[in-house]
């Protein structure tokens, strides 16, 4: 008996030995510099410049009001729930007033001319003031009436009217980071190295345009024991086959900032790379064919939903996303699951006009619209997206021409396209990707409502206008989702843009990359103060 | 000489207007707005005017030219990048060593391999050497260097884990370091452009052989080498100085995507940048001090021919 017993514990203790190295590898460890190939920012000055290189560069540095979860604290890639930043706590004092307190003690990293001072409410007033003067996003913040503040850390902002996506646009990376003034004053704008002064996890340590950005720790930071690495380097690689032969021959720890590679490309790096480390995600973007609703022949939904019936949504996420995409992509994208009505759960009737196949309907729906020999629409694009965007073109197009719809391939450069199709100036049909924002804000009222930029379809529809901005006003958050259900409801058969199957992206690194958790958005420093390296 | 030097300066003034006004005009041609480019998907309209008020573009093109070209004639101010809001003479007075470096090292590997493959040929007229002096002059003809490129980054880094990209370092800062890095990249540029220099060089080198001054050499019992490196080669060198001027716009536009691909932090990159982004004073202030470098070295190669022929008089 005693020898079972020793026998057992021995055989424990075998077990804990084994397992140790295991978990001790778990345990995060402080030091190592973190090597990152990816493009270059084209202007430090957060406020100045809408380019997510310009945001995540920005969000190493500076810190914002609130943020969001990120490493340890998310429950996924798309948790857009609100957690403090330098606000530690914040309350509604009535719909459209809301006071924020500051933390005590955060500083400014200690440079000149700030010095390492105390972050304070003014700091908050005057860099959303400066946001809302100068920033291309300003439209974000058109609802603050004013900014007052109460004390050396309290906040007072007051809306126009209750606006539910306030809190998410102010923990979104791209808005508002928080800048000392006297940096303005000292060099007119926070566009240059020796500028970017925050109170964010990391200090820019040295940057040679064209060249590299390195990163340092701040010591300072107000979550102690955070950031665990000790640096970050952003090697300027501007060519996609340099930055993946960098990635491929050990020079770097990651081949893009956030981690990003298409299916296809994961594939290939694992032949060759066997000890990547690859996660895939779906990131809060779709896939769109888009319409002049307001033209013949798209103002008939007969035409748009004979459209949506045409794309084999299955085999084309089996042939082109190995089968791991998502093929029910709208309105809502299948990443912001916690605001999504799976097409399952609508009436069968109207979801097959958003996610079914069949073209024998789709020919008799475009007869009935008076096109029984079918039709020719053009379909302005741009061919540049990353792949497999070249394809989806092809694809989209073939599977028209099977229902009688005949595609004129309307290619556009990178400029024309951003400032004319993408803004919904284009005749008849076009298709291309949107990541409009991570605010279920972003997806329903800028892609639906009249007069905005991303209505590219040009919906108007007076019973949907009216539940787009319900949903904005709405400060319940179960009540918010109750609205944005009916929403999708709503354009469950209407068509007004057909959604295409949504590829994942293949969160990549090297092995000795640890905690790094895929987060959507631009915050790469948030991101990166829970990574360490194990190494 | 001098009145020569002068007539040719005086005459590069209206090349610069013409290509001031060409280069102004067509990047207003293009197609899209760089406001909207800027703003990317968030263009509202207070945002756009603001910002087309703050560039300086709600004023009529031809303000706008006065105002650039007026800039640079009157203070030395080449204006400054819409995106980076950098002055732009900085920054190009920042990256062109990288690309001077990259367009002579290129040179002269273009040169040193199309001079040597050129005179092997044609003093080894229809041999073996000959031929394979040709065949290779082809293939480096028809290889475009952008593929080469992107081969000799991929290819190692599949099979032996190993690429020639690297963190860039000024020649002034470390000089091995600095070479280890430009020379794959110059090697790779330059042998593709070696080509038409060896045809040049082999041809020219033919014509001369065979003139009555050559014959005059043989006769005197000079030996091969004194002839054809001391008498010949000389003036054979002119239609191929030619040919090294006429490609000098090409090693700042070629070295575009090389320097994209090895990660230099020069000119061509700098230029290419601005000219997706629609950055029109860039692309504006950058094309014109090319132009002017290339209008002088033009002159300066156009005054060595008297070095390399003496018969050439000015006029």
């Amino acid at each position: 008996m005693t020898r079972r017993i020793a026998m057992a514990l021995s055989l424990v203790g075998l077990i804990a030995l084994v397992s140790a190295p295991a978990a001790l590898a778990q345990a995060p460890k402080r030091g190592g510099v973190l090597r990152i190939a990816d493009r270059e920012a084209p202007n430090l000055d957060p406020h100045l410049s809408v380019s997510f290189l310009t945001h995540s560069w920005a969000n190493m540095v500076y810190s914002q009001l609130v943020r969001y979860p990120h490493g340890p604290e998310q429950k996924h890639p798309a948790d857009f729930s609100i957690v403090p930043d330098l606000a530690e706590k914040w309350e509604h004092q009535s719909p459209t007033v809301l006071v924020f307190t500051l933390r005590k003690g955060v500083k400014f990293h200690n440079k000149p001319p700030v010095n390492g001072r105390e972050v304070t409410a003014e700091d908050a007033k005057y860099s959303i003031e400066r946001f809302m003067a100068r920033s291309a996003f300003r439209a974000r913040f058109e609802v603050v009436q004013s900014i007052d503040v109460l004390d050396r850390y309290t906040l007072r902002v007051t809306l126009k009217e209750p606006f539910a996506p306030f809190l998410n646009h102010l923990a979104a990376s791209a808005y508002l980071a928080i800048l000392p003034r006297e940096v303005e004053e000292k060099f007119k704008d926070f566009n240059r190295p020796e500028a970017m002064i925050g109170s964010g996890p990391f200090m820019v340590k040295s940057y040679q345009k064209g060249v590299q950005i390195a990163f340092e720790r701040n010591p300072d930071y107000y979550v102690k024991g955070l950031p665990y690495l000790d640096g970050v380097v952003i090697e300027i690689t501007p060519d996609s086959a340099a930055r993946l032969s960098l990635l491929r021959a050990g020079k770097v720890d990651m081949g893009h900032m956030w981690g990003y590679m298409v299916p296809e490309e994961a594939r290939s790096v694992k032949k060759t790379n066997p000890e990547m480390v690859m996660t895939p995600v779906m990131t809060v973007a779709s896939g769109i064919l888009y319409f002049r609703t307001d033209q013949p022949p798209f103002n008939d939904v007969r035409v748009r939903r004979a459209v949506s019936l045409a794309i084999d949504r299955k085999s084309w996420n089996d042939s082109l996303h190995y089968g791991e995409g998502c093929v029910d992509a709208g309105p809502v994208p299948c990443a912001l699951k916690e605001w999504k009505l799976e097409a399952s759960k609508l009436e069968p009737a109207k979801a097959k006009y958003l996610v079914g196949y069949d073209p024998a309907e789709a020919r008799k729906l475009l007869a009935e619209a008076g096109f029984p020999k079918g039709l020719t629409v053009p379909m302005y694009h741009w061919p540049g997206y990353a792949p497999p965007w070249r394809t989806y073109y092809d694809l989209a197009a073939d599977n028209l021409a099977k229902i009688g719809v005949t595609v004129e391939f309307k290619p556009e450069e990178y400029g024309k396209y951003i400032s004319t199709t993408y803004l919904g100036k284009f005749e008849k049909m076009a298709m291309g990707p949107q990541a409009p924002g991570n605010e279920i804000d972003d997806w329903l009222y800028s892609g639906f409502f009249p007069e905005q930029p991303h209505n590219r379809s040009h919906v108007g529809d007076a019973e949907l206008n009216k539940l787009l901005a319900a949903q904005r006003r709405e400060l319940d958050p179960a009540k918010r989702l109750a609205i944005v259900h009916d929403i999708q409801r709503h354009l469950a058969d209407k068509a007004y843009y057909v959604y295409l199957p949504t590829s994942p992206q293949y969160i990549t690194h090297a092995p000795q990359v640890r905690g790094f958790k895929h987060h959507d958005g631009f915050s790469l420093g948030h991101r990166l103060m829970f990574t360490w390296l194990a190494r | 000489m001098k009145q020569y030097v002068l007539r040719r300066v005086a005459l590069a003034v209206p090349t610069l207007v013409l290509v001031s006004v060409i280069v102004f005009s067509m990047m207003r041609l293009m197609p899209g707005d760089v406001v909207i480019r800027m703003v990317e998907g968030h263009a509202y309209a207070p945002t756009i005017d603001a910002l087309r008020k703050e560039l300086g573009l709600d004023r009529p093109a031809y303000l706008q030219y006065v105002e650039w070209v007026g800039g640079i004639v009157l203070r030395g101010d080449f204006g400054e990048s819409y995106w980076t809001r950098q002055p732009i003479l900085d920054e190009f007075v920042g990256r062109f060593p990288v690309t001077l470096e990259l367009a002579t090292l290129t040179i002269l590997v273009s040169v040193v391999i199309g001079i040597a493959v050129g005179i092997v040929s044609a003093v080894r007229q229809d041999t073996v050497a000959d031929y394979v002096g040709r065949v290779l002059a082809i293939l480096a003809l028809s290889v475009p260097y952008f593929g080469l490129a992107v081969l000799v980054v991929v290819l190692p880094s599949i099979y032996f884990r190993w690429t020639p990209v690297w963190t860039y370092v000024p020649f002034t800062t470390d000089p091995l370091a600095n070479l280890k890095i430009m020379i794959v990249p110059a090697l790779v540029f330059g042998v593709t452009r070696a080509g038409p220099i060896m045809r040049i060089m082999r041809s020219a080198l033919l014509e001369v052989l065979r003139q009555d001054y050559i014959r005059t050499a043989w006769s005197k019992g000079l030996t091969e080498r004194a002839i054809v490196l001391r008498h010949a080669l000389k003036n054979a060198m002119v239609p191929v100085v030619s040919l090294i001027g006429l490609q000098m716009p090409l090693y700042i536009g070629g070295s575009v995507i090389i320097e994209a691909i090895f990660r230099l932090p020069g000119v061509g990159l700098f230029f290419f940048e601005a000219l997706t982004r629609l950055d029109y004073p860039v692309v504006q202030s950058v094309n014109l001090i090319v132009a002017t470098m290339v209008v002088a070295l033009n002159l300066l190669i156009d005054l060595s021919y008297a070095f390399l022929d003496p018969r050439i008089r000015y006029r």
